[in-house]
């Protein structure tokens, strides 16, 4: 049963709304004309049965009383033709008068009535013998009574009035059904109408995708603002439609673009002789020219499944692969030297690069990067290396073996000047004089010597330096020059830098001692300054000496370059060479700045520690 | 009466004939005797049904107020000459009251001129109705017998018709003598003279 209506609610569900309209109208309206009919009937029942026996009591009252002549007169006939006016009452079955007495006096039948009234007055009053109601009224004279009427009516009426209320109810029920069928017609147009034409272009957009389409607009109701909501929303599709195709297009083109620059880039890349390479943000390598493939003997997917450790040599591996996952994590560029092996298994030394390319925002598309063969290069670096150890061993044990037989010389043309001072004649008094002083100045420039070989010298691991200490413990072994001089040395915060103390107290010494020693009639005044560059720390030596003519503020650094020839500026022209080996040693610059008269400010830098490019005596000695 | 039919005792008369002859004359004797016994059954009925018109008739009648001497005084149907009623008249208006006066009946001698009276009875056997009539004063229903009572002046008269007991009425006659005749009554009157 409950599936049944399921089923027929859901057959429902699917009629097209104007058929929907139209039952719910039908349904509504049978409900409504039913629920009221049946409320009436019974309302109607009840009051009617009611009407029903005051209307009768009422008759029976006047029958009564027109009755009482009659029967006060004992003229049944004038009773009778009186009771037979109530054939104006088809409901009316019978009347019956009797006496006092009980004995029948008049009657009336309904004429197709066959039974008839009893002879005797009956008891009881009011009774419903089949269907028939009687009612009984005395009949009275001046307070007596003197007689008895009995009205007998059935209830047909009620039938009869049923069968009315039903006939009309379904005359109105036709009817109305008739009217809303002919309604429905229009209330299609006024509500179907609307939602078919909704049907209509969402089915011709679904189908044609032209989003020019819109819905004519009937009413001011909520279809009416549905077809304006529908419309609206087809205009925005409309206008995301021309957005996306536009964007689309762009996009196409972008890509026709990326794939004109991609060919090309791929172009370029193959025909360089560097290994080239392109990798993507996360650093996994997605392009390799042909020079890598010819090098390695390998295809790019197969150099790809292998990656960089089967081609490179292990002992380069780590460190190669350290920097590479610290540039794609911090997008500084990549730099490294490894060997790589050749398709013959012969290992070569690589420089590789790679840099990160980015859009407009600085965030990184891809990596580029080239490996460069530099075997050869490095071979004779090698060789030079080799050549430089050499050389600086052999100043080294030459400086150092010389310093005995220099010494043994100063020793003896001073034990000479001594002892045999009276037995000389002037010419060899000079003589000796000559030769002491040659001597003092060999052993200098032989001290100054293995001081510029000992600045390249590799030491051991670097602490923390404290610029300010080394400056306080060089300003003491200058106390003397200081006081001679009468300069004044001021100093800036120091910070702690990572080098050698040795070297540090070495530039100190050297460039301060400049200082004081190039000085003009003014006591010196000395400062030391140090900053923070970023990369670096950069230090500062300003003087208020006699300046250095930019022309030659190259040459100073040199060895053995000096600009003053005179005894007035002693000096082995050792001292900034050592400074800049010193300085270059650690991956640092020196430098000067000054103009003739003006004073003098050397500058030199030492890179923090993360930002030192590996350099050592090899580096310089490759320039 | 209808069984003194001869066509019934024929069948029996073909039984015995001595039986038939001596039958014929027992039911004569009867039949004799029978009808002296209901003549005069039916003269008191008559009576008695005249007497209950009578009363009856005041109750379809109005009657001025002016009629009566005082309240208490009573409501007197007054019988003329010879009263036919006998006791009829008297049981059926025991214990009624017209108007809040009691009833009473008063016999008036032949050649006595009633008063006090709201309704005269003049029975046939009166034969100077006219005369009793022309001296009665208004307010006074006068009731009579046979179909010259109205012509003499009465309002009512009793008649009998197939037996029955029924009336004449002259409702000018009343009206004259200031009294009010029902409609209802006149309904059931057998004529109504003018």
């Amino acid at each position: 049963m409950s599936n049944e209506r399921k089923l027929s609610f859901g057959a429902f569900r699917d009629l097209p709304i104007a058929r929907k309209l139209l039952i719910t109208i039908l349904v509504t309206l049978t409900v409504a004309l039913m629920l009221s009919a049946a409320g009436i009937l019974i309302a109607d029942s009840v009051l009617f049965k009611g009407y029903l026996q005051l209307d009768y009591s009422t008759l029976g009252q006047i029958v009564a009383e027109n009755s009482t002549a009659p029967l006060a007169f004992n003229d049944p006939k004038t009773a009778a033709e009186t009771l037979a006016a109530l054939r104006a009452r088809p409901h009316l079955v019978s009347a019956c008068i009797y006496r006092a007495d009980a004995n029948l006096f008049a009657s009336y039948i309904r004429p197709t009535e066959s039974s008839r009234c009893a002879s005797v007055l009956p008891h009881s009053g009011e009774e419903i013998a089949g269907g028939d109601v009687s009612i009984s009224r005395p009949i009275m004279l001046t307070g007596r009574p003197i007689g008895t009427l009995i009205l007998r009516y059935d209830l047909n009426e009620i039938a009869e009035r049923r069968i009315l209320y039903g006939a009309t109810v379904l005359g109105v029920l036709l009817a109305s059904s008739i009217i809303a069928v002919l309604l429905s017609a229009r209330l299609r147009g006024i509500i179907a109408m609307p939602i078919a034409q909704l049907v209509t272009a969402t089915t011709a957009v679904a189908d044609t995708a032209d989003y020019t389409i819109r819905v004519e607009k009937i009413s001011a109701d909520e279809l009416g603002s549905l077809v304006d909501r529908f419309n609206e929303m087809l205009s925005v599709i409309q206008s995301r439609d021309d957005h996306l195709r536009t964007a689309l297009r762009d996009r196409e083109a972008a890509l026709g673009e990326a794939e004109k620059v991609r060919e090309r880039f791929h172009f370029m890349a193959e025909s360089m002789p560097q290994k080239i390479f392109t990798a993507d943000r996360q650093g996994k390598v997605d392009y390799r020219n042909r020079q890598w493939t010819d090098f390695s003997g390998f295809s790019f997917e197969t150099v790809d499944d292998l990656g960089w450790a089967q081609l490179m040599h292990s002992d380069d591996l780590e460190e190669s692969v350290l920097k590479w996952e610290h540039s794609i994590a911090t997008g500084q560029p990549f730099h490294a030297q490894h060997r790589l092996r050749r398709a013959d298994g012969v290992y070569r030394w690589h420089l590789s690069r790679a840099l990160a390319m980015r859009d407009a925002n600085g965030n990184i598309l891809m990596w580029i990067g080239s490996s460069t063969d530099i075997h050869e290069q490095k071979e004779k670096e090698d060789e030079l290396r080799r050549a430089n150890d050499d050389l600086q061993q052999f100043a080294y044990s030459a400086s150092h073996d010389l310093q005995e037989p220099i010494r043994n010389v100063a020793v003896y043309s001073e034990i000479i000047a001594r002892r045999y001072y009276n037995v000389l004649d002037s010419d060899g008094r000079k003589f000796l004089g000559f030769l002491t002083e040659g001597g003092r100045r060999l052993g200098t420039l032989i001290d100054d010597l293995l001081a510029y070989t000992r600045a390249g010298a590799v030491e051991g691991p670097l602490g923390a330096v404290n610029a300010a200490a080394v400056l306080e413990q060089t300003l003491a072994s200058l106390a003397e020059a200081i006081r001679e001089s009468n300069a004044i040395v001021t100093t800036d915060p120091l910070p702690d830098v990572y080098v050698g103390e040795a070297h540090l107290q070495q530039l100190f010494q050297n460039l301060i001692g400049n200082a004081l020693k190039y000085r003009t009639e003014d006591p010196p005044r000395i400062h030391i300054h140090a900053s923070n560059q970023g990369t670096a720390w950069r230090f500062a030596v300003r003087d208020n000496g006699i300046g250095i003519d930019p022309q030659y503020k190259e040459n100073i650094f040199g060895v053995f370059k000096r600009l003053h020839r005179d005894q007035k500026y002693g000096g082995t022209g050792i001292g900034l060479a050592i400074c800049q080996r010193v300085v270059e040693r650690y991956g640092g610059r020196i430098w000067v700045e000054s103009a003739p008269g003006k004073g003098a400010t050397f500058y030199f830098t030492l890179p923090h520690p993360a930002h030192r490019v590996r350099s050592t005596a090899t580096d310089t000695a490759a320039r | 009466m209808d069984s003194v039919n001869p066509l019934r005792t024929s069948p029996r008369i073909s039984w015995t004939r001595r039986a038939r002859s001596y039958s014929i004359v027992v039911l004569l004797c009867i039949t004799g005797l029978f009808y002296q016994a209901i003549a005069a059954e039916e003269q008191s009925l008559e009576y008695q049904v005249k007497a209950a018109f009578l009363l009856n008739f005041t109750k379809f009648t109005e009657w001025p107020r002016s009629v009566f001497a005082d309240a208490n005084a009573p409501f007197s149907i007054c019988v003329v000459g010879v009263d036919p009623f006998g006791s009829a008249l008297d049981q059926i208006i025991r214990g009624e009251v017209i108007g809040g006066h009691r009833l009473a009946i008063q016999r008036i001698k032949r050649g006595t001129r009633p008063q006090t009276c709201q309704v005269v009875f003049i029975g046939k056997t009166e034969k100077d109705a006219g005369r009793i009539l022309a001296d009665l004063g208004p307010g006074v229903l006068t009731v009579g017998e046979g179909d010259s009572f109205l012509q003499e002046g009465g309002m009512i008269s009793f008649v009998i018709e197939n037996r029955r007991t029924r009336f004449d009425v002259n409702p000018t006659t009343a009206e004259n003598a200031g009294l009010k005749l029902s409609s209802r009554l006149l309904s059931v009157a057998r004529t109504v003279k003018h």
